[in-house]
This record gives structure tokens, C-alpha cells and sequence, in this order.
């Protein structure tokens, strides 16, 4: 699915990702953990595509294609989906209208009719049945005044609308009662399948006790330092990341 | 200004401009006297200079410089060529003013309901020996272009509601410029006399179709009586080389409320004078704006509130919207006198710049005489919010895209205030439409 090859990223001359690679084959879930700061959101960010991070560094190739080489409205189109960690709020932009424009742009890039009205409002009730959110909430701005718990399950419900092949979900599971949690686990259980591959950026175990990754990656100053199965999760919970320095000093040798 | 004063080319153009039609302006011969008097007042004062407060950031230089005449007649129109500002499904009265005159075939005032009036302004003048140009309970203020609409004046639209009764569909008044000839002026006056208990929305389209210089000054009184209700809708969408100049007067009496919301699209330049006068207690007035200058555009609005006596609520809201090279001005100016006790008024304007090149000036403005009022204020000036550009990006929707739809958001919320969905969907399609790549999303809302 995707493929990223000695990532090496800065943020106003300030180095931050220092050579990741990462193979993600198709089908599996990757989980990405690792203390503040240490550049989980950047890689994310990049994978999506905003420009405020320069890529000095390295390639990324999904689905065989350049992904650096691709605007992020087009990644989009070829199915790369972002949770974000911190979802902004949009008042006057409708959950719907933002969701329309977005299944729509999606059909044009790949030369398919717009949307009917009927058959998108059918796909609606039934994503938000899965998220737990009522119409009223959907019609609202886009994360308008909405808590931090319902604007992760709204990610949740545009990730079940836009049914992406790459989910990169940036803590997604952060800040939510257990509910909630429930909920985002299981909308990206539902998604998932042979032919699309998800990376979770989380800090808690708990949710890989719901989503139970393939692999699971620390990162640690820009680098992954350790990979293993999802016991690594088990270890990291019990150990910490105290043990990262000596794994870094590893990794760079 | 003293009376020695030299009177400039150009005023001396209208002057003789003036005696040409004057034979032909409609009404009695006191109101030809009324006239001439305006026309005084404005040849004394001339046309506004940037030198005055009011001014300050608008020039009228391309309009003074310029020769502009009275259409003694309307170039012909057909309503095909005004499809495009009819908004779909709207169950509307219509009166069609073209090239300042009233256009009986292009109208449609059938089936008004009792006690309401709704007609050519110009006939009002001509079949009433008492009327007058400018409505009588009215003081427009020493302004030298509403005293040029007052002594030029050729027709518009005349409505009055008798005591009790409602206008049951809004009135569609479009005003158009054809544009076929070169340097053509229209002097448009409407009136709107809501008796006591009355409610109607009027909508105040202008228009232009053609490619020639004109110059569009336009006046609207409105006497709202006790416990009346008037919506007034302005929306401006002249011509690329359209100047347009308009001032709103309106006279609240008791427990009176008006709504006006205004939508600046169009024009070359565009000076727009709101203003009313709460004369008794609690009325209520609310003023909605968003203008949408793009490349050069200028635009203009000056609003005042004058809360005379107790109990009177205001709330304005401005937003603007510029690109390119545009250029923008708000004045809110509310004035709360000794006697308004207990006023509740607020104010805000918000604008939004979408290139370095455009450029605002608000400033509200509160004048404050009475001790127990509450009176908000707030005036913003800012940017598209990035973060947003950039999740409704990693949504699909292309980089153009995405900021109209940001743009629009932005004034969305005055639209919505209209309250009358084929008037909302219009101007949203039409602040869309001239956003860039704003098209595609037109279908959307
Ligand atoms: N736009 C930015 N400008 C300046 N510094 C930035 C920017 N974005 C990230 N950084 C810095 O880059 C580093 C990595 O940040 P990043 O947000 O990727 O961390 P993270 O692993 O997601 O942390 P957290 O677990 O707290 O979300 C931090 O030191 C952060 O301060
Ligand atoms: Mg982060």
C-alpha cells in the first residue's frame, strides 16, 4: 500500500522526521506510538500533504504512485484519509456540504457522475447510525461547537463516507470516553479489509486492545526505533519509553 | 459654501442638463419648484469631495469628470435579458424600471391585496397635485446627491400600505441600466408609506447589462408606521462600468421594525448610505451587509442609526469580502441621544482579505447622549484560517475550492438572515460565482 523510504523532514529549518522507513503492506494496521514531541503528527501531516513541512529527504511511494508528488486534495482523491488530531471546526461550512463536495470531487477525479441526492443522503443515515451522531448534529457546521469526543467520531463518520484505501488516524482515540472509543474502534474495524491499510497514531494501549494492529512502531526523535507485534504495546505500556536512548543509539549505528 | 462660488464645468453640464428635461420630469408644478431647488442645492454643493469626513476614502472623481445624461426614454429590454437576475422560485409583485423609467409590460402587479399600493413612482407624482419629490416626514440631510436624485428624479416605485394590511408576496423592484449608449445616468426614487400594523418585503435589484459608463444614483424613503414591519433586500449587482451611488432613509415610528439586508456584487464603484431614525419607542432596526468587491471594485457603505427615544433595539452586522485589487469601506455609525434611555444596540463588521492587495478601512462609530444603554461594538479584519483550507483539502476538495467555500461560509451566515430561500439561494450563487473556482459549488448549498 504504501512504502516510505528514509523520510527525512524539517519545519522551519528545524530537522524533526531523520530518516523514517516504513512498509505498510495492504490489508494490515500499523500503529504508531511514541512520546510527545517526537514527530508522530509530523509524519502524519506529511503523508496528507500539508506544506508547511519540507521533505528534504527520502520518498514516499503508495500504490505505486509518488505520493510527495501529489497535492493533498488529489491524494485525497486516490484514497488517502486523515484523521486529525486536533479537527478544526468550520461554522457556516455544513458537515453535509463539506461530505458532498468531498464524495463529489472524489467521482470527478476519477470521471464518474456527481453524487444523487437520494442515494448520498441514504449513505448518510447510515454511516451516522455507525457513529452514534443524529442528523442534527451532521446539518451543524463542521465540528461546530461540537466536544472533543464528537469531533473524533465525526472523523470516524467521514472516514465510513469517503472510504479511503490509506487511513492515517492521528490519535483518533485520544480524549474519548469509552463509548466513543467503542465507537471509533469500530468504524475502523468495519473498514478494514485485503485492500486497505490503516496507520494509528495513539499513545494508549487500549485501543489496539479493540483494533488489534499487525505491527506496531515506535518513534522516537524522528526515527522509528523499535518494531514488533502488538505485544510491543504491552511492553511500552509497562516500560515506558525510557528504554528509547539506547534503541536510537541502535538505530543509528 | 459661499455664494460666490465658482460653479465647476461639470455642474454646469447638469445645470443645462436639467433644463433640457425638466419639461418632461413628472409631477406638479410646486414639485417642479421643489425641484428646481434641489437642483440648487446640489450645484451649491457639488459633487462630494474626499475633502469631507464622509468621504474620506471614496472618490468620486471618475463620475464628476464624466458628462452624464437622462435616458429620455428606456432602451428596449426584453425580459429573456433579465432571466439571469430573476431568482428561481421566487412568488414575487415585480416592478421593472429600465434606464430610469417604469416598464408597465416587463411588470407584474396584478392581484394586490386591498389597502395595498404598489405603482410607478412618476404616476404617483403626476396624478397627486400635493405630492412631493421627498416625502415629508423625511430629512434626507444635506446630502448634494440625494438633492440631485431629488431635482432628476424620473420614476420608480410608489408603495403604500393602508392600516392592517400585509403585502402578501415580496415586491421584485429591478432597476436596470441597458448600458447601450455611453455616459447614461438614472435617477431612481422609491417610497414605501407602511401604515400602521402593515408589513412588506421589498426587494431593490440594480442591475446594468451593457458595457457603457453609467452612473446609477438612487433614493429610497420609507415611512414605517406604528407597529409596521418593513424588509427591505438590496441587492447591487451593476455593470462592470456602473457607478452606483444609493442612500436609504427610513423614519421608524412606535414599536416599528425594519430589516435591511444588503448584498454589494457589482459596480465599478458603489457608495451606499443607509440610514434610520427611530423617532419613537420601541422600534427595532436591524441592518445585514456583506459586500464582495473583486478586482478593482470599490464599495463603499455608510450606515446611521439614530435611536431618538427609549426602548429602541439595533443590531447591525457587515461583512466583507475582497479580492484582488478590490477596495472597501464600512462606517457604522450609531447615535444614541439623551432621551434613548434603555437602548440596546450592536454593532459589528467583520471583513475578510483574500489577496494583499485588497483593502479595507471600517471603523464603527458610537455617539453616546443617554446614561442606561447597553452598546456593543466589534470590527475584525482578518484572513482565511489556513488549517481549514487545509482539512477541507485533505477532503478532496481542489485548493480553489476550498477557499470559496471557506469565503462563502464567512458571509453565509448574513445570507441566511433573509429569510426567503429563492432570495438566499440567488445571492449565495451570485457571491459563489464571482469567487474563483467558486462556481462548482453553487449547486451545493
Ligand atoms: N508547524 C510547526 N512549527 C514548528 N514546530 C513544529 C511544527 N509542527 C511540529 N513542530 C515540532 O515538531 C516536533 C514534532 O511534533 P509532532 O506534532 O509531530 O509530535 P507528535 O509526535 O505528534 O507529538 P504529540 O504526541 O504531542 O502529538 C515537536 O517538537 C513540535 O514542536
Ligand atoms: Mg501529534
Amino acid at each position: 500500500m504504501i512504502s516510505i523510504k528514509n523520510l527525512h523532514a524539517e519545519v522551519e529549518g528545524k530537522p524533526i522526521l531523520r530518516g523514517i522507513d516504513l512498509e505498510i503492506p495492504d490489508g494490515e494496521v500499523h500503529a504508531i506510538m511514541g512520546p510527545n514531541g517526537s514527530g508522530k503528527s509530523t509524519l502524519a501531516s506529511i503523508l496528507a500533504g500539508r506544506e508547511e513541512y519540507e521533505v528534504t529527504e527520502g520518498s514516499v511511494t503508495y500504490k505505486g504512485k509518488e505520493l510527495l508528488e501529489l497535492d493533498p486534495d488529489e491524494r485525497a482523491c486516490e484514497g488517502v484519509f486523515l484523521g486529525f488530531q486536533y479537527p478544526v471546526e468550520i461554522p457556516g461550512v455544513s458537515n453535509l456540504y463539506l461530505l458532498r463536495a468531498a464524495v463529489n470531487a472524489r467521482r470527478k477525479y476519477h470521471g464518474e457522475p456527481e453524487v444523487d441526492a437520494v442515494e448520498f443522503m441514504q449513505m448518510v443515515q447510515e454511516k451516522i447510525a455507525h457513529v452514534g451522531m443524529s442528523m442534527d448534529m451532521v446539518k451543524r457546521g463542521v465540528n461546530e461547537d461540537f466536544s472533543g469526543g464528537e469531533k473524533k467520531r465525526n472523523e470516524i463518520f467521514q472516514m465510513l463516507m469517503l472510504e479511503p484505501s490509506l487511513s492515517v488516524l492521528d490519535e483518533t482515540d485520544s480524549g474519548l470516553d469509552i463509548d466513543a472509543l467503542k465507537v471509533v474502534a469500530s468504524g475502523i474495524n468495519r473498514l478494514r479489509s485485503p485492500e486497505r491499510s490503516t496507520i494509528l497514531v495513539t499513545h494508549y494501549k487500549r485501543l489496539l486492545e479493540h483494533v488489534v494492529p499487525d505491527r506496531v512502531h515506535v518513534l522516537y526523535q524522528g526515527r522509528i526505533v523499535r518494531s514488533g507485534g502488538p505485544e510491543l504495546a504491552d511492553t511500552l505500556e509497562e516500560e515506558g519509553y525510557a528504554n528509547l536512548e539506547t534503541d536510537e543509539a541502535a538505530a543509528t549505528s | 459654501m459661499s455664494a460666490t462660488q465658482q460653479i465647476e464645468p461639470n455642474i454646469d453640464h447638469y445645470l443645462a442638463e436639467y433644463a433640457r428635461v425638466e419639461r418632461d420630469l413628472p409631477g406638479s408644478d410646486d414639485s417642479k419648484r421643489e425641484r428646481s431647488a434641489e437642483l440648487t442645492r446640489f450645484s451649491e454643493a457639488g459633487f462630494p469631495s474626499p475633502r469631507e469626513e464622509d468621504w474620506k476614502y471614496t472618490s468620486l472623481q471618475p463620475v464628476e469628470k464624466r458628462r452624464f445624461e437622462i435616458s429620455d426614454e428606456a432602451e428596449p429590454v426584453a425580459l429573456d435579458e433579465l432571466r439571469a437576475f430573476l431568482p428561481t422560485d421566487l412568488d414575487a409583485h415585480r416592478i421593472i424600471v429600465i434606464d430610469g423609467h417604469f416598464n408597465a409590460a416587463l411588470s407584474s402587479l396584478d392581484e394586490l391585496p386591498a389597502g395595498v399600493t404598489v405603482r410607478s413612482f412618476a404616476d404617483y407624482l403626476s396624478d397627486n397635485a400635493g405630492a412631493t419629490v421627498k416625502a415629508r416626514e423625511i430629512d434626507e440631510e444635506p446630502g448634494s446627491l440625494t438633492a440631485m436624485n431629488a431635482a432628476f428624479c424620473t420614476d420608480g416605485a410608489y408603495v403604500e400600505t393602508a392600516a392592517n394590511t400585509v403585502l402578501d408576496k415580496p415586491l421584485h423592484v429591478i432597476s436596470v441600466a441597458s448600458g447601450v449608449r455611453d455616459e447614461r445616468m438614472t435617477q431612481v426614487r422609491h417610497r414605501y408609506v407602511l401604515g400602521e400594523n402593515s408589513q412588506a418585503t421589498i426587494i431593490e435589484h440594480s442591475v446594468g447589462l451593457g458595457s457603457k459608463a453609467y452612473f446609477a444614483n438612487q433614493v429610497t424613503e420609507a415611512v414605517v408606521g406604528r407597529n409596521a414591519q418593513l424588509t427591505r433586500i438590496r441587492i447591487q449587482q451593476e455593470s462592470e462600468r456602473g457607478y452606483h451611488v444609493s442612500s436609504f432613509f427610513a423614519q421608524q415610528r412606535r414599536d416599528s421594525r425594519v430589516f435591511n439586508h444588503g448584498f454589494d456584487l457589482g459596480g465599478r464603484l458603489a457608495r451606499i448610505d443607509t440610514n434610520a431614525r427611530l423617532v419613537d419607542h420601541n422600534a427595532e432596526v436591524h441592518f445585514n451587509g456583506v459586500y464582495a468587491p473583486t478586482g478593482r471594485q470599490h464599495m463603499d457603505n455608510h450606515t446611521k442609526i439614530d435611536h431618538a427615544t427609549e426602548h429602541s433595539v439595533s443590531r447591525e452586522q457587515y461583512k466583507g469580502v475582497l479580492a484582488g485589487h478590490a477596495r472597501g469601506v464600512f462606517n457604522g455609525k450609531i447615535l444614541i441621544q439623551k432621551d434613548a434611555q434603555k437602548t440596546d444596540s450592536d454593532l459589528s463588521s467583520d471583513a475578510l482579505l483574500l489577496s494583499d492587495n485588497a483593502e479595507v478601512d471600517a471603523k464603527p462609530e458610537l455617539e453616546i447622549y443617554a446614561d442606561d444603554v447597553t452598546a456593543g461594538h466589534g470590527s475584525t479584519v482578518g484572513q482565511l484560517d489556513e488549517d481549514a483550507v487545509f482539512y477541507l483539502k485533505s477532503r478532496g476538495v481542489g485548493e480553489e475550492g476550498a477557499r470559496a467555500i471557506l469565503t462563502y461560509s464567512f458571509a453565509n451566515a448574513l445570507v441566511q438572515k433573509v429569510g426567503i430561500e429563492p432570495i438566499e439561494r440567488y445571492v449565495e450563487a451570485a457571491i459563489l460565482a464571482k469567487l474563483p473556482g467558486g462556481r462548482a459549488y453553487v449547486d451545493l448549498a
